[in-house]
Parts: C-alpha cells; sequence; structure tokens
C-alpha cells in the first residue's frame, strides 16, 4: 500500500543503520526520546531498536493517551457511567483501564449502560437514537483526538442534539515535554517528536525545545524506515553541534499543521488551569476543557463527580515508565501481575502503553539474548 | 488469548482506533453529499464514514490520513493500483 509498504523496506532500513553507526562517537552514550507512543509500538513491533548501536537508547516517553489518564479521572468516569439516566461511550482500551474500584467494564457488567465507539460521531449517533437517554463521551487524547471531539460537539450544537455530553479529558503535548526537560531525573539528548500530533499542531510548537534547551527534535513518521531516520537525523545533529526543529515526516506533516482544526480546538475547548497526568503529577495549562459557550456539553458540569486524587497502586511503576526512568521490563510486576489480559497499570493496556507494546513485542529478543 | 502468543492484544496495521490514538491512511471511496462526510476504505478493504471537513476539497481515490473517524492530512490523489 501506498505510505506503507516502501517504508518498510529492510536493505533501506540496513543503510540507514549503518549510517547511524558511521554517525555516532564511540563512548559517548546518547538518549533518545520516542514521544509518542505510536513510534514505541512500531520500535517494538519491529525490533527497530535491535538496529541500533549499544549506546544509542531509545527512551519512551508520555505520549500514549490512556496511559497518562489518571486512576481519579477514571473513578469519575465510573461514577457518570453508574447513572442510571446515562449511556456511556468510549474508546475500546479505556475500557478496561483500572480505577480505585475497577474498570468500566466492571461497571458495565454490574448493569451501567457502557458501550464501545470508534469515534465521537458515533456517540453522537447514539444520543439520536436516544433521545431519552443521556449519552457521555469519555473524550481522551492529544490534538489527534481533539479535533475529532471538537467537530463533534459543533455537530451536536448545530444540529440542537442537547442529550450528547462530553467528559472531556483531552491533554496538549507541549506541557508535558516542557516538564519533562525540566525534570532532574532524566538527561536527554534529543526527541523523536510526535507524528501525527504535529499534523494539527505543526512543527512550530516544538521550537522551544531547542531554543530554550538545546536539544535536537525530529518530527517523526511510523513505519520503522521512518524511526530509522528520524534517530538518524538526531544524531547527525548532535554530531554536527546543531540543534533544530526537523520534519522527516514531510509527507504528511505541514510546518503550520491543520489551521482548520486548530480553530475548531479553539472555538470548543479552552485551558484548564491545571491537569493530572499519571506519573508527571499536575501540570499547568496542559489540559483541556469545554469553552463557555459549548457548557450545555459538559459532563462535569451535569453530574457531581468525585474529583478525588488516587494514588496509583504501590506495586504499579507507570510513572517511572512513562517519564522513561526506569523500562518495562525494570517494573516489579511487569508480566507478572501486570499483563495485557489484566493489567495493574495504564502502559500495559494500551498497545501503544511501553509495557503492552514490549510484552507483545520486545521481550522475545530480550529473552533470547537473556538464554 | 494465550499469554505467550506474540500477537498484540489490539491489532494495529496500519492502525486502531480503539486504541484511539492510531492514525490511518485510509481511501476515498464515495463522497456523501453535503454533509462532511465521505465513505473511506482502510488497507484491509474495510468501508467507514469519516468527516472530511478539516481537508476538503477531496476526490473519490485521495488518500487522508484519519484519526477517530476524522481526516486531518489530504495526503494526495492515490495512484492508481497502489
Amino acid at each position: 500500500m501506498k505510505f506503507v509498504d516502501e517504508f518498510r523496506d529492510a536493505d533501506l532500513g540496513r543503510v540507514l543503520a549503518g549510517q547511524i553507526v558511521a554517525t555516532v562517537e564511540p563512548g559517548r552514550h546518547y538518549k533518545v526520546m520516542e514521544v509518542c507512543g505510536g513510534h514505541t509500538h512500531t520500535i517494538y513491533k519491529y525490533g527497530v531498536d535491535d538496529l541500533l548501536p549499544a549506546n544509542v537508547e531509545l527512551v519512551h516517553g508520555p505520549g500514549c493517551p490512556v496511559c497518562v489518564i489518571p486512576m481519579g479521572r477514571v473513578d469519575d468516569a465510573i461514577a457518570v457511567a453508574r447513572r442510571p439516566e446515562v449511556i456511556f461511550t468510549c474508546f475500546g482500551d479505556m475500557l478496561r483501564v483500572p480505577g480505585s474500584g475497577g474498570t468500566l467494564l466492571d461497571a458495565k457488567a454490574e448493569g451501567a449502560d457502557v458501550r464501545m465507539v470508534y469515534s465521537p460521531l458515533d456517540a453522537l449517533r447514539i444520543a439520536k437514537q436516544n433521545p431519552d437517554s443521556d449519552i457521555v463521551f469519555f473524550a481522551i487524547g492529544f490534538e489527534t483526538t481533539a479535533p475529532s471531539t471538537a467537530l463533534t460537539l459543533l455537530r451536536a450544537r448545530a444540529e440542537g442534539v442537547a442529550n450528547f455530553l462530553c467528559f472531556c479529558n483531552h491533554v496538549t503535548i507541549v506541557p508535558p515535554l516542557r516538564a519533562l526537560l525540566e525534570s532532574p531525573d532524566l538527561r536527554l539528548d534529543g526527541f523523536i517528536g510526535p507524528g501525527h500530533v504535529s499534523t494539527v499542531v505543526g512543527a512550530r510548537p516544538f521550537e522551544f525545545i531547542p531554543k530554550d534547551y538545546g536539544k535536537p527534535i525530529v518530527i517523526s513518521g511510523f513505519e520503522p524506515l521512518d524511526l530509522l531516520q528520524s534517530v538518524y537525523m538526531v544524531l547527525r545533529q548532535l554530531a554536527e553541534s546543531r540543534c533544530e526543529v526537523e520534519n522527516q515526516y514531510t509527507r504528511v506533516v505541514p510546518y503550520d499543521g491543520n489551521p482548520r482544526a486548530l480553530e475548531a480546538l479553539a472555538e470548543v475547548f479552552e485551558l484548564r488551569p491545571h491537569f493530572e497526568w499519571r506519573g508527571l503529577g499536575f501540570i499547568s495549562q496542559s489540559g483541556l476543557k469545554l469553552a463557555p459557550a459549548f457548557q450545555a456539553f459538559d459532563a462535569e458540569l451535569r453530574y457531581p463527580v468525585p474529583g478525588i486524587r488516587v494514588a496509583d497502586p504501590k506495586a504499579c511503576q507507570c510513572g517511572e515508565v512513562l517519564k522513561g526512568v526506569i523500562k518495562p521490563w525494570e517494573c516489579k510486576v511487569f508480566g507478572t501481575a501486570c499483563t495485557p489480559e489484566r493489567p495493574i497499570g495504564t502502559c500495559m493496556v494500551s498497545s501503544e502503553g511501553a509495557c503492552a507494546a514490549y510484552y507483545n513485542y520486545g521481550r522475545f529478543a530480550r529473552e533470547r539474548q537473556v538464554v | 488469548m494465550n499469554p505467550t502468543s506474540r500477537e498484540p492484544v489490539c491489532r494495529t496495521d496500519p492502525g486502531c482506533i480503539t486504541c484511539s490514538d492510531q492514525g490511518m491512511v485510509m481511501r476515498v471511496a464515495e463522497i456523501r453529499g453535503e454533509d462532511g462526510f465521505a465513505a473511506c476504505t482502510d488497507a484491509a478493504g474495510a468501508l467507514s464514514e469519516v468527516q472530511i471537513d478539516l481537508v476538503e476539497p477531496v476526490n473519490v481515490g485521495d488518500s487522508l490520513l484519519v484519526h477517530a473517524g476524522v481526516a486531518l492530512v489530504h495526503l494526495g490523489q492515490a495512484e492508481a493500483g497502489s
């Protein structure tokens, strides 16, 4: 398929791997963070890290939208879902994310009307088909899924669908990157920037990384050759003592993003003063809520929600994994008490989560090495 | 599911929106009137409805990058037979 096959070519992959080896300084250890969970998934699925020299380490970042939702917000979602007048809709993976008292799937088993949807537009359709119920959509994700929620809310308002509500948990990518760069736990040499978030926001919002922190960032596509080329571009910047925003994913990402999507986001949402991220804590102006003009659609204003901050289970180290401080296999419960079938932490739930990606693919290569 | 299986819990070739944040390249199969939707096919040929407001104008055969039912990027006219 166009845009896919040509970016999985093994011969080209070997050429890029050779260029990477020729670019690194022997004796120097490089830490490059891939921000997006989609990149983490590709790296493990295709064994991209197996092609890198031992002194180039890929660190997994906080860009999996399911993984960063804190337990307290899941509890809030379940409280709304249990209301008799509510049909609660969400993406599939959020059904399995544990709150302090179970998951949305558990709530469904106990009688709550919880339904999986593929897009908020599906939820709007359910709202039109069920005028006597309130249909709440659990909105999560970065700037890639936020436009979908925004367009749905604009459509709901235009069509007068008053029983469609949004439990908004959308987040933005730049504040957590700044928080990571300020973190004393982590020394990073550069970033692989999120490809699909950048289709919306463009490359400009990442300019602070080279300007304020002196680190290179390369916006990358999601195929294995995209990732290899992006790692090479980061290393080449370091070798040439440059730091700038480069765009490897030019076939998809325009430098200025999608202005129509940004306009829709600006109309429908506004920034929250603070939002809690799993593992990263509260980050200023990192979450979105509905703008005053859309308050009639805001589930948090319609229903009381507990709004209690819940600490992660003690055994779970998703926080450290999300900050790139530890690798998935270094977590005490990885692959034993915590598996994709019975996840304790969010990173094991979504296929984009570092733990699930490593569990599904990476551990086999590691097991071979250990044996 | 067998815990030793190499298959992921959620397939993502090339994308799975149940994971909520996977983009998919889709091809426009039919433009649905004036309401901002198009019927699009994914790599496996499955048909779904996609909102195209953010990337209009589009034509049948064009490739789009789609997230959660909304096209975010117009990738251009697909090559014949690709």
